[in-house]
């Protein structure tokens, strides 16, 4: 019984080390833990600036590439698993 | 993050893709077997091939589509590699054949290649690109 609770007691004491360790290894997150402004708009409107630039901005070349990749598929169906494999 | 984006977007379709093939049509294939590629590697791979450009752009100058055609030299080796350990691909004497139904003559590897090459262009140029630059990062 006495031999149960010690080795308990060593069990609690090895946890609370651990604790202790865990809390040492990791940087405390301070009073800055949570940005002071909400991010959220801001990356809305990035995404609108983004959106802005729209298709017109695309070159030729790429129009063309994704034109051959398209072909390609539908030339070859067959091969679309293999493609996947690899994405 | 914005390296792992597509492949992290590509692994649902794949689990639908499997899901419908091996339970609802019941295909005798171990198509399992090919998911360790695609579901455990390649987004690590498009994650270091991010980071690795971060770290390389100011030396290389390298646009970021140019960067990302380029990763399917490394990986369609690296993939074929497993799943021909997988069972998933079969190497013959004229063609390979991909989950025993997609056969590939070895005079076509090369096409097959270019059109990986142009998918990796435009998805890291456009896909990559976008999420760089809404973070912030390029």
């Amino acid at each position: 019984m006495t031999k149960d609770r010690d080795q308990g007691t060593g069990v609690g004491d090895q946890e609370e080390q651990m604790k202790q360790m865990l809390r040492e290894a990791l940087p405390p997150l301070g009073a800055d833990a949570e940005p002071d402004h909400d991010l959220w708009p801001a990356m809305l409107h990035r995404m609108d600036e983004e959106s802005a630039r729209g298709a017109s901005s695309i070159p030729w070349f790429d129009w063309a590439l994704a034109g051959g990749l398209v072909a390609f598929a539908m030339i070859a169906p067959r091969t679309i698993p293999v493609i996947l494999y690899y994405l | 993050m914005a390296g792992i984006l597509v492949p992290t977007l590509v692994l649902p379709l794949l689990l639908i893709a499997f899901i419908v093939l091996r339970l609802i049509m019941q295909v005798s294939f171990p198509i399992e077997r090919g998911l360790v590629f695609p579901m455990a590697l390649v987004p690590g791979l498009w994650g270091l091939w991010s980071m690795l450009w971060q770290w390389s752009r100011e030396r290389t100058h390298l646009p970021l589509g140019f960067h990302g055609a380029l990763l399917p030299l490394l990986m369609v080796p690296t993939g074929a590699f497993i799943a021909v350990l997988g069972g998933v691909l079969t190497l013959g004497a004229t063609s390979v054949t991909w989950f025993n139904a997609v056969t590939l003559p070895y005079a076509l590897i090369a096409l097959f290649l270019a059109a990986g090459m142009t998918a990796y262009y435009l998805a890291w140029k456009y896909i990559v690109g976008f999420v760089n630059r809404l973070l912030g990062i390029a």
